[in-house]
Order: structure tokens, then C-alpha cells, then sequence
């Protein structure tokens, strides 16, 4: 194994150890953690948060970031009701049209970004008051109800045992990872996160590059209100909202540096289980919503310092 | 007479790694002391000791006589000695007198800033170095690089230094700029200031330098008045080994017209620039910083395309709209800023190698990274990169291997077309030599060589053809055999009027 692959690792082999250590203290809190049911339905209720981290985890790797991914997801569960209750056309293509719309929802924000260059916390900061305000206003406090019985597969139902939306995550995982760790795509990313215009002069497509990230994004986020619609079987225009800070955290948890740079999927992925374990065997052992993310917040420092203390390597 | 700062048998290391062994070292009142040595040498080691910055591990210190042990550069300062580092350490928002006198400012009797004095003894010491332009009130942030410089020199002489400690204090500058600062140094080595002077530039050392004294890895060579050593043998004690010849220019075959600008210009930065590229060409660019230079570069590049004229490549018009696509059109440009456009420092060489033809080793966008790897270590060995290896972090590397990977990554491209800007900047005399080299062989393999550099000596050396730039225009060229610094040097000078010459 190489050395820029062992020190990539070295974060997350801390954040494994964390896992398993903390699965362990869990699963002796409370018996109704550490059992196949409890963890799927855990597996089902990270999905949404999972699956635009993956997209975030992009986004941070080139020194950027998104927080109007709620304010798309709140979007996109509205327009779905509005396409499929208020204009009458057929639930998938009211999905896939949810969908392109959190697409473009992300194309904007990569367009003001690279075209206006408008600081990526600026940009997305407005858009997720600019989205949120569009769902408000379309939805107008109303919700939209009574989906056909077989949408409900998507959020609420199983395939070979295992809750549907997790398989859509593992897929994306997959092709998450072998995007941003082996493609000409993941290179450009890395080197864009780590020296803008170093990469600009050797030839990547820099602005290409984020307006893609910022897309795909988008377009996750859409994916992400449309399972979640289908997981509590109703549309509301505040859903998703704080989503954003839930998918930092996991992302930055798993190792990715906020300056660009450095990350990997895997690491989001354990940054993710972890976060989503805590959560869950926390309320599980009688700790209180409040104590949770008091805990939360110091395993984030904890691991942050932890790989900061280790990984000095390199930095010559 | 007597030092009034002496190094006797300093060691230094650092985790293991010896920094300096057994290095003695002294500088006299009113002499310039040059300290040489390549890039990894031990100079800025040497230099951080005598600053206070690190503590020898052996071996003693003495100012005056005495035995010291500076415990900070504090302790260092306040034994007189002062230091101007490479890297300017100012305050950019602050003014000029502000900076100076940061951190010992006069303060009246209530303790209280004293503004009027700070100014007046501000005043004083930039009239000292005869920088009577200068305006105590200015913002520090919209100085150029000399006046900076400046600045960072009064402050080291506002604490009474004695000993003035200057690293590399012209690699930034043009050559009028590093002019006046030698002037300076001069001045302050007549009011009996002790100088050590770090540079890799030459003509420079014969100038201004009393003594010159050579480190190479770590260890002491020699010392030698200044009247008794040539170039050459400066250099062979340098690099350990005889250096054949400073400028190995080839006599290569010159072929067909690659790349043609005709009346090319963008915005008002650059204008009406024509000029043909042949392969088997190097065509030197000189130029004062400012000229126009870097701004014709970045067009012919793609970084700013045209916004008027006509660029032909074989003959066909072009637009170069964006770098990939010079890339793609086989136009190579080696940045003048090596860690800011080179290169990704904080990854690693191999990385770095091939990041500007990530096309080449892949398949369906899947990297090869067995290609990539043994792609990285030919490269390693052709250009004689000093490294562990392939995974080594750029930033690790000295500046001259740093030079020597944007240079391969670039070369890996198999440009037909290669602009290297400044390509020797701050490096040292054998990776100097190395690149002059490896930019001879290159075009005797039939690249277009555009070599834009601020050394005159490095562009009449290594040119077939030199193109003067002057307020972004080209206003002279001369064949190599009319190329003298003179010839050059008064068209690079000349303001406005423009020269039709042969």
C-alpha cells in the first residue's frame, strides 16, 4: 500500500477503533441496541443524511460548501406533492422531475459560484433561505397526503431483508467511492480542493469540475426528499431542515478537511454510522435529546485532535 | 579585527538528520560576509542559529568576544544582530512607520504612543537608506516588493544592529530594484555594519561581497576573500564537483515555424504582440518585471486569451481559450510561480506528475495507477530528481527538484510548445545548470522553447533569438551574435520610445 493511501487511512482507522468502541459501550447500555432490527431501522433513518454526505464529501474536498442541501431536500418533497396532487401528472415522473429540480437547485449554486465567484458559504447560505422560502411559498402550510401504497416501498419497505433506501445508499457508496478515489474526476477534485489554481494551470477544468459537484449535490438531495417523503408518507415544506449540519458533521467527523484538499467516502461513511449510532444508542440508554448532541459535538472535537496528534506525517 | 560575531564548530540536527556538522563561521564590522551553498546546504539552518531561532546542539556563539546563548531571536535582536528573511514578515495593513517600529514603538512620558517621534525616526532611518520616496504613511500592503524590502531593513536597523543578517534579500527583485538594495548594502557596510549576504546570484557576490564562505550538506567547504576565487571555482566548491559550463547552449537544428502570433494582444496589458516560434528553437524573453512578459505567456497559455490579433499553430488559426485546451493543442507553460500555479504541494510527486495527463493513463476515466507509478519513477530518473521516491510530498522537496517536477510534468505532455517563465528562479547553481541542460536538450529534440527570465546573463546564454519587452510590446530582437547586455539591457530600459532593430 502506498504512503498518501496509508496517511489517508490513518484517520479512519482512528474513527474504526472510535466505532467499534462505541458500539461496544452502546451495545452494553441497552439490549435493544445491538439487535439486527434496531440497526436497520437505524440503517433506514441515516439514509437521507448518508446519501447527500456523499455529494458533500465532493464538495468539501474542493474547499467548498453547501448548506442549501436541506432547503433542496424541503424543496424537492414539495414539488413532488405539487407535481403528482396539484398538477395531476403520474407519481415517477413527478419523482424524476422532484429530482431534476434539486439538480437544478445545485446547477445554480455551482453557476454562482464559478461564474460570479461568489464564495461557496455566501452563495449557499443564500440559496438555502432562496429554496426554503420557494418551498414555503408553494407549499403554502399545506401538506400533501395519501401516496399510492407501492411509493412507500422506497422509505418504508424491505428488499431481501434489508430496508430498501439502504440499498440505494450502498450503491452510491460504491460509485461515490471509485469516483473520488480512482477516476480522473476524483484526481481533479482533490487537486482543485488542494491548490485552485495550481490545478488551472495544469490543464483540469477547475470550473468544470464544481459545477458538476455542486450538481451532483443538488441532484442527491433530491433523491434524498424523495425517500424521505416515501419514509414518513407525507410532504411538508420544513423538512429537511438543519439536514445540512447533520451531513457536515459526518463528513468532517470521517476526516475531511474543511480547507480542501483531503477526504475519502469511507470515511464519511464510518463518520456517518458513528454520528447515527450515537444518536440512536444514546435516546436508547435515557440520555436526552440535548445530551446527545453535547456528546456528538465533543466525539467530533475528539476526533479531529485525535487525527490532528497523528497524522503530523508529511507535513514537512 | 575582531568579529563581532563568531560560530565556532556548530552542529545542528534535526531528528536524526544533520542540519549542520562541526560549521565555523564569523563576520567583521563594516564587511559584507556572502554565504553560499546549494539549496539543502545548511544556510538557512546557519542562519536561523546566529537569528536565535534554533539553538546549536555543539559548538559555541560568540558576539564580541563572549560566549552567548540566545535562548530566542529576542535575545538575538537585543545582542544586535538582525535578520531579513526571504519572506517578508510585515504587517500589511499597518503603515510603513507602524511596522518599524512594531514592538519597541517610543512611547511619551504617559506611556502613551509616541506618533510624532515614530514618524521622525522612521523618517530618519529610510533617508539613511536613501529611500527619501517613501512615505512613512503608507500602507505597507500597497508597497511593492523593494520598497517592502526596505521597510523590513529599517526595521532591523531601528533596534541599533550591528550585525545584519540578509537571505536572499534580491530573489524577488528586478534587476534596477536588486541595483539600489546593493547600494543600500554597501551604505550600511560603510557605516561599519557587519553583513552576512545569502544569494545564488553571482555577479552579485563579486560586487558587494568582502569574504565569501561556501557550505554543502551541512558542512563547512572553505572560506576565501572575494579577490581570490573565481566563478568557477565558487561554483565547483559549491556543487562538490567541476561545473563544465554555465550556459550549455546547443547549436540544434532550427525547423519550420511552429506557433505564430500575429498582432496578439489582451486588454491594455499586452499589445501588438507578432513573434514565430521554430522547433529546435529557444527564443529568450527579456524584459523588466511589469513589461509584459508573464501577461504574453499567460495569453499565448490560455489563462487570458486574446482579445485581439491571430495565434497559428502549423501554419492553422487558432484560439487558445483555456489551458486545458493549450494543453491539448501541445502548448506547455512552466509558471513563473512554482508553488502557487506549478504545483500541488501538499501532494505528492507522483500525484503532481501527472496531474497534465490524467487522460493518458486512464481508461474510461479509471487512473492506471501502475502506469501512473512507473510513469512517475522514468520521470524521476530522466530529469534527475532528488527524492525518496514517487510518494513523496512536493513541498518536502528543495527548490530546485521542485523546478525539476513542473518541468517533467510538463515535458511528460510531449508539448511541441514549451514556455518556461522564470524557469531558474531562486535555485541553485547545479540545479541551475541541470535545467539549462535539460532546456538544451529539449530543444535539440525539437520543442519550441519561449523562455521568459529576469537574468539577463541566463537569456544571452541560452537564446538563438531574444525578443526585449518593453510596456507590452516587443521593441527590439537580435540574433544571438547581437545579443549583448548592453544591446539588450538599453532596450529594456528605454521608455516608450520604440526601436526597430534588426
Amino acid at each position: 500500500m502506498t504512503a498518501t493511501l496509508r496517511s489517508l487511512l490513518r484517520h479512519e482507522t482512528i474513527l474504526a477503533i472510535l466505532l467499534v468502541i462505541v458500539l461496544a459501550a452502546l451495545a452494553t447500555q441497552s439490549d435493544r441496541f445491538f439487535t439486527t432490527a434496531n440497526l436497520l431501522n437505524q440503517g433506514r433513518l441515516m439514509t437521507e443524511v448518508g446519501l447527500v454526505a456523499l455529494a458533500m464529501t465532493f464538495v468539501i474536498v474542493t474547499g467548498g460548501i453547501d448548506l442549501s442541501v436541506g432547503s433542496i431536500l424541503g424543496l424537492t418533497a414539495i414539488l413532488l406533492g405539487v407535481f403528482w396532487h396539484n398538477l395531476g401528472l403520474p407519481l415517477p415522473a413527478a419523482m424524476v422531475l422532484a429530482v431534476l429540480a434539486g439538480g437544478i437547485g445545485g446547477l445554480i449554486n455551482g453557476l454562482i459560484i464559478t461564474r460570479f465567484k461568489v464564495p461557496p458559504l455566501i452563495a449557499t447560505l443564500a440559496t438555502l433561505a432562496l429554496y426554503r422560502g420557494l418551498a414555503e411559498g408553494i407549499s403554502q402550510a399545506r401538506s400533501v397526503r395519501g401516496y399510492p401504497e407501492w411509493f412507500f416501498v422506497l422509505g418504508q419497505g424491505e428488499v431481501w431483508g434489508v430496508p430498501t433506501q439502504l440499498w440505494i445508499l450502498g450503491v452510491l457508496v460504491v460509485i461515490a467511492a471509485v469516483v473520488l478515489g480512482l477516476t480522473t474526476f476524483g484526481r481533479a477534485t482533490y487537486a482543485t480542493g488542494a491548490n485552485e489554481t495550481g490545478a488551472r494551470f495544469s490543464g483540469i477544468g477547475v470550473d468544470r469540475t464544481k459545477m458538476l459537484i455542486y450538481t451532483a449535490s443538488g441532484l442527491v438531495a433530491g433523491v434524498a426528499g424523495v425517500i424521505f417523503v416515501s419514509r414518513v408518507s407525507t410532504t411538508r415544506s420544513d423538512m429537511g431542515t438543519g439536514l445540512e449540519l447533520d451531513v457536515i458533521t459526518a463528513v468532517v467527523l470521517g476526516g475531511t478537511s474543511i480547507f480542501g484538499g483531503r477526504g475519502t467516502i469511507i470515511g464519511t461513511v464510518l463518520g456517518l454510522i458513528l454520528m447515527q449510532a450515537l444518536k440512536n444508542g444514546l435516546a436508547l440508554s435515557g440520555v436526552k435529546g440535548d445530551g446527545t448532541i453535547v456528546v456528538i459535538g465533543l466525539v467530533l472535537i475528539l476526533a479531529i485532535v485525535a487525527s490532528n496528534i497523528f497524522s503530523r506525517e508529511g507535513d514537512g | 579585527m575582531q568579529p563581532i560575531l563568531a560560530l565556532d564548530g556548530v552542529s545542528k540536527s534535526f531528528a536524526g538528520v544533520h542540519a549542520l556538522k562541526n560549521v565555523s563561521f564569523d563576520v567583521r564590522p563594516g564587511e559584507v560576509h556572502a554565504l553560499m551553498g546549494e539549496n539543502g546546504a545548511g544556510k538557512s539552518t546557519l542562519i536561523k542559529v546566529m537569528a536565535g531561532v534554533h539553538a546549536p546542539d555543539s559548538g559555541e556563539i560568540r558576539v564580541n568576544g563572549e560566549v552567548v546563548r540566545f535562548a530566542s531571536p529576542r535575545e538575538a535582536r537585543a545582542a544586535g544582530i538582525a535578520t531579513v528573511y526571504q519572506e517578508l514578515l510585515l504587517f500589511p495593513e499597518l503603515s510603513v512607520a507602524e511596522n518599524i517600529f512594531l514592538g519597541h514603538a517610543p512611547r511619551t512620558t504617559m506611556n502613551a504612543l509616541d506618533w510624532p517621534k515614530m514618524r521622525n525616526e522612521a523618517r530618519r532611518l529610510l533617508d539613511d537608506l536613501d529611500s527619501h520616496d517613501l512615505d512613512v504613511d503608507a500602507r505597507v500592503g500597497s508597497l511593492s516588493v523593494a520598497n517592502r524590502q526596505r521597510v523590513e531593513i529599517a526595521k532591523a536597523l531601528s533596534q541599533d544592529a550591528r550585525v545584519l543578517i540578509m537571505d536572499e534579500p534580491t530573489a524577488a527583485l528586478a534587476d534596477a530594484d536588486a541595483r539600489r538594495l546593493m547600494d543600500v548594502v554597501r551604505r550600511l557596510r560603510d557605516r561599519g555594519v557587519a553583513i552576512v549576504y545569502v544569494s545564488h546570484r553571482m555577479p552579485e557576490i563579486f560586487a558587494l561581497a568582502t569574504r565569501v564562505s561556501v557550505l554543502r550538506d551541512g558542512a563547512y567547504v572553505g572560506t576565501s576573500d572575494i579577490g581570490d576565487i573565481t566563478e568557477a571555482e565558487l561554483v565547483s566548491m559549491m556543487v562538490g564537483r567541476p561545473v563544465d559550463q554555465l550556459f550549455p547552449k546547443a547549436n540544434t537544428e532550427i525547423g519550420a515555424t511552429v506557433l505564430e502570433l500575429r498582432n496578439v494582444g489582451y486588454r491594455d496589458e499586452i499589445e501588438n504582440i507578432s513573434l514565430t516560434l521554430r522547433a529546435g528553437e529557444i527564443v529568450g524573453i527579456a524584459g523588466l518585471i511589469g513589461s509584459g512578459r508573464t501577461e504574453l505567456a499567460l495569453t499565448m497559455f490560455g489563462i487570458t486569451p486574446a482579445t485581439s490579433g491571430e495565434i497559428l499553430l502549423d501554419g492553422k488559426p487558432i484560439a487558445i481559450t483555456s489551458p486545458k485546451q493549450a494543453r491539448d493543442l501541445g502548448i506547455a507553460y512552466v509558471p513563473e510561480d512554482r508553488g502557487l500555479q506549478g504545483l500541488i504541494k501538499s501532494q505528492t510527486i507522483r500525484e503532481n506528475l501527472s496531474l497534465s495527463l490524467l487522460d493518458r493513463i486512464s481508461t474510461a476515466s479509471i487512473i492506471n495507477r501502475a502506469k501512473e507509478s512507473s510513469l512517475a519513477r522514468e520521470l524521476i530518473k530522466r530529469f534527475g530528481i532528488r527524492a525518496r521516491g514517487p510518494e513523496q510530498r512536493v513541498r518536502q522537496l528543495s527548490g530546485g527538484n521542485q523546478q525539476k517536477v513542473v518541468l517533467a510534468k510538463w515535458v511528460a505532455t510531449e508539448p511541441r510548445v514549451l514556455i518556461m517563465d522564470e524557469p531558474t528562479r531562486g535555485i541553485d547553481v547545479g540545479a541551475k545548470a541541470e535545467i539549462h541542460a535539460l532546456m538544451s536538450r529539449l530543444a535539440g529534440q525539437g520543442l519550441a522553447v519561449l523562455m521568459i527570465s529576469s537574468e539577463l546573463p541566463e537569456v544571452l546564454g541560452m537564446s538563438d533569438r531574444v525578443l526585449v519587452m518593453n510596456n507590452g510590446r516587443i521593441v527590439a530582437e537580435f540574433a544571438r551574435a547581437h545579443a549583448t547586455p548592453d544591446s539588450v539591457g538599453a532596450a529594456m530600459m528605454q521608455t516608450q520610445t520604440l526601436a526597430e532593430v534588426a
